[in-house]
């Protein structure tokens, strides 16, 4: 009796005390979850469920449903296939302007659409630079156009994510590879391959979200409204329409059709088990051949073709004597100083949210009873990337209006529906660093009763460039945001792309195109030093 | 598990949060007023306005600055009756009739007799602040033969065109009226053509007018006075608004005083302040929009030579918030076929 009595305290007190562990975690998960919950509910509130049945049935929307699934299939699809021989090529090759390049790659995504776009058509358009040279002429808008930007977006976007597939490789293995000589081909087969399986399920259905969603690109260069996604109905109804039950009933279908898509792939990929593995990876040389030196060059300059000329035509006003007016404005640097007053708390924030996602899912990860969970965890977060950005702000605009609070708080609603939105990223560069760890050091840590900062401590090293890179990209994404800050914008709270909107919304298109390029300069600054000062010297693979 | 660091990771979030935010305390006597961001720009008449009338008010004005017409009302409707503006400035014509229906905007007592649009105006919420039309720009260095009318933007299909998306932008929707009412029922035979020739159908009036000028067109829609934009501040006389022998579609932004406006006697004095040379006078090179009533100095040349309509078409304000939804739907069946 005593004995039993005893086992039962001690599983209480091991209850507790695991509770009390893992509380800040759950705080900042249950936080996240009430502000999500709060933001629907409002939304929700307004909806009348009998009308959505007619919205149901209209041949229009599931013309938009098809094609958005068929574009993304496509957009991801293809980023995801040129990515692959470009990121072993980057792992094994060492060339002058690598790790420029690779810079480069990790501000593509933020780079604003109208920006994007103007760049596509200074390279691809009708007196673009590729019929100027060499006259040819390819079918910008449609199709064609829309795939060619978003693998611009998203093609080094995927590159990134699958280099951290390749942090996760083993040195032994590499030094293994390079005793037996095997040839380019033959690591990738037996070596890379399966560790890039892991990351490709992740950033497949990431990159599918992002262009499935996306809005701008698809209308400018679509051609036509045969050529739509259902962001563009949400926008329709929630800013035109003001009609709060429709927009709700459409950012339902979306986060259904991407929930239904991410749960398909996940099914189909194979599970992913982290492996232990030492992170400071040593290159070894490998045997070369002819055909694995043009299968190289081959994939780099794919890769160079699709980003590199766009990006020169971004960069291009620089020479122009409007570029040093357009510095010497003092509204610029206010609208830097406000970008940055927003981006770095948003992006702190999306961290100390992504560190709770993910000391509670390895917590998870490791006991039988929750072992389901950590997935489930990790794809919570990911969830909001399907809301559009517009949605959440208007929902948590009506929760906080209720509360009575009003505009007072657009600040604060800003950094957080920013974290918010960056959290996917912050997950996708926290995640299997965190879980690594937690295979790796989980027993000897548990048998000496090493826990919480002396812990922290002894990973940081470990985790460090993982960290400098969840930073980097909230940063990024923070500078970019455009949607948010647009819909509580006031006086004073003008930010660089809001301040490059306001440009070519009165027609001062090259005014517009200097600020792209301070915008994407800072991005650059703001990664380097991330990756430099929080990443340390052990980021040497990534940049 | 590891409280310390998140706590220490938390409160550093907490302090930058906190070096970061300043909060704006405003004055009592301080007017809001929600506008469109290029109205609030340093460039735009925002300042300009701001400092003439504070020199008769005695008062601050907080120009709000949201990222569309659309997103002023859109604003205004996420907040309610809770909301501080005082003054919408901003919206047009097509708005009307929806801002009307929230309930949130009071009646003026300004004397609009004074107003030059064509008709007059007698509308008891809205007071016009400036004026101009609809047309297609196009390049006169590079397209020998522009079009004379809407009929021969329709119908020549050798004219690359761009134009916005009536879902999302105000000038497609203007778009969408005017061919409404030039072409009544046959409108969607006439964007089915249109479709065959149309280069893209952009979001915003700020995309297609970019890919306008990187030479993606021949023919854009935007307004009469562009063109004086690049005479007045580029020097640049190619660009040129193509005539309408049907008639042009006016474009019209209006100004309305919430009914629960904080000062509402601050709001009544700026409303009739609009029609006033100390406002009137900065929509023309600040705007790039034309003023509203008589001024006693003259505009600039460029706007003199704007593109002036042979007739100002222009549907009821009730039709247009009655059928536009039939009228999108008509237009998306024409140009998704």
């Amino acid at each position: 009796m005593v004995k039993c009595h005893d086992s039962i305290i001690d599983v209480k007190l091991f209850f507790f005390r695991t509770v009390k562990g893992l509380l800040p975690a759950l705080l900042g998960v249950g936080f996240f979850l009430l502000m999500g919950a709060a933001s629907l509910a409002a939304l929700l509130r307004y909806s009348e469920l009998h009308s959505w049945l007619g919205y149901m049935q209209q041949p229009y929307l599931w013309r938009v449903v098809r094609f958005s699934l068929w574009q993304a299939l496509l957009s991801s699809g293809i980023s995801l296939l040129i990515a692959i021989p470009v990121a072993s090529c980057l792992i094994h090759r060492q060339f002058y302007g690598r790790s420029a390049l690779l810079q480069l790659f990790s501000v593509s995504m933020v780079v604003p659409t109208i920006v994007a776009i103007l760049g596509l058509v200074v390279v691809y358009g009708r007196t673009g630079w590729l019929n100027q040279l060499f006259g040819v002429q390819i079918p910008l808008y449609g199709l064609v156009g829309i795939l060619l930007a978003h693998v611009f977006f998203n093609m080094p976007l995927a590159v990134r994510l699958l280099l951290q597939g390749y942090d996760l490789i083993p040195s032994g293995q590499w030094r293994q590879a390079s005793q037996l000589g095997f040839s380019r081909w033959a690591a990738f087969r037996w070596i890379e391959w399966h560790y890039m399986k892991k990351v490709l399920p992740g950033a497949f259905v990431l990159i599918f979200m992002l262009c499935f969603s996306s809005f701008a690109v698809v209308l400018s260069l679509g051609g036509g409204p045969k050529y739509s996604t259902l962001e563009v109905a949400i926008y329709q109804a929630l800013r035109f329409d003001f009609d709060l039950n429709k927009a709700s009933f459409l950012a339902l279908l979306q986060v259904s059709i991407c929930t239904l898509f991410a749960v398909i792939v996940y099914r189909i990929a194979p599970i992913n088990r982290q492996d232990v593995s030492l992170l400071a990876v040593k290159s070894y040389l490998l045997k070369d051949s002819f055909w694995a030196k043009s299968a190289d060059y081959l994939a780099l300059l794919c890769a160079f073709v699709l980003v590199i000329p766009p990006f020169l035509a971004i960069f291009d006003p620089i020479f122009s004597p409007v570029f040093f007016k357009t510095l010497q404005s003092v509204a610029l640097w206010n609208a830097v100083l406000v970008s940055l007053q927003i981006a770095i708390p948003a992006a702190l924030v999306s961290l100390l949210l992504g560190v709770c996602f993910g000391v509670l899912a390895r917590f998870c990860m490791a006991r039988q009873y929750f072992a389901f969970l950590p997935n489930k965890i990790e794809h919570l977060g990911n969830m909001i990337l399907m809301v559009p950005g517009l949605v959440i702000a208007t929902g948590l605009f009506l929760t906080l209006r209720d509360f009575g609070w009003g505009l007072q708080s657009s600040y604060w609603i800003v950094v957080w529906v920013n974290a918010v939105m960056a959290l996917p990223f912050v997950l996708r560069a926290l995640m299997p660093v965190m879980y690594q760890q937690e295979r790796r050091f989980r027993n000897v840590y548990l048998s000496l009763g090493i826990q919480s900062w002396s812990r922290w401590c002894l990973e940081w090293p470990l985790i460090r460039p993982s960290v400098a890179q969840a930073l980097g990209y909230a940063l990024l994404l923070s500078l970019g945001d455009m949607g948010v800050i647009a819909l509580f914008g006031s006086q004073g709270l003008v930010s660089l792309p809001l301040y490059l909107f306001q440009l070519i919304g009165s027609y001062r298109l090259e005014e517009g195109a200097c600020v792209a390029v301070v915008l994407i300069s800072l991005c650059l600054i703001l990664f380097y030093c991330s990756s430099r000062f929080i990443g340390g010297v052990t980021a040497r693979v990534k940049n | 598990m590891k409280p310390f660091l998140l706590s220490t990771l938390f409160s550093a979030a907490v302090i930058s949060l906190g070096v970061a935010f300043s909060p704006v305390t405003l004055a009592k006597d301080t007017l809001n007023i929600y506008t469109y961001d290029a109205f609030a720009s340093d460039w735009g008449p925002g300042p300009k306005i701001k400092a003439n009338f504070e020199k008769e008010c005695a008062c601050e004005v907080n120009f709000v600055a949201l990222d569309s017409s659309v997103g002023i009302l859109s604003r205004a409707q996420l907040e309610g009756k809770s909301s501080q503006a005082d003054v919408l400035l901003g919206l047009d014509l097509n708005l009307m009739e929806a801002a009307k229906q929230t309930g949130l905007l009071a009646n003026h007592a300004v004397d609009t007799s004074a107003v030059t649009i064509a008709g007059g105006w007698s509308d008891k919420t809205f007071v016009p602040f400036d004026q101009g039309h609809f047309a297609f720009i196009y390049n006169s260095e590079t397209l020998q033969s522009p079009p004379t009318s809407l009929k021969e933007v329709v119908d020549n299909q050798n004219l690359r065109v761009i134009y916005q998306d009536p879902r999302t932008s105000t000038p497609g929707l203007g778009l969408l009226l005017w061919v409404k009412s030039v072409y009544g029922d046959n409108a969607a035979d006439a964007w089915g053509r249109l479709a065959s020739h149309t280069v893209t159908v952009t979001k915003s009036w700020s995309d297609g007018y970019g890919l306008f000028l990187k030479g993606e067109a021949d023919v854009v829609l935007s307004y009469t006075t562009s063109p004086a934009y690049h005479i007045v501040a580029e020097g640049d006389n190619k660009y040129k608004a193509a005539a309408a022998s049907e008639g042009l579609y006016p474009q019209i932004e209006v100004a309305a005083m919430m009914k629960g406006a904080p000062h509402p006697a601050l709001a009544k004095q700026f409303m009739q302040f609009i029609l006033q040379p100390g406002f009137q006078s900065t929509v023309a090179t600040g705007n790039w929009m034309l003023p509203v009533v008589k001024l006693d100095e003259k505009l600039p040349a460029a706007f003199d030579s704007a593109l002036k309509p042979v007739k100002s078409l222009v549907l009821p304000a009730k039709d247009v918030a009655q059928h536009r939804k039939a009228w999108i739907d008509e237009w998306l069946n024409a140009t998704t076929r």
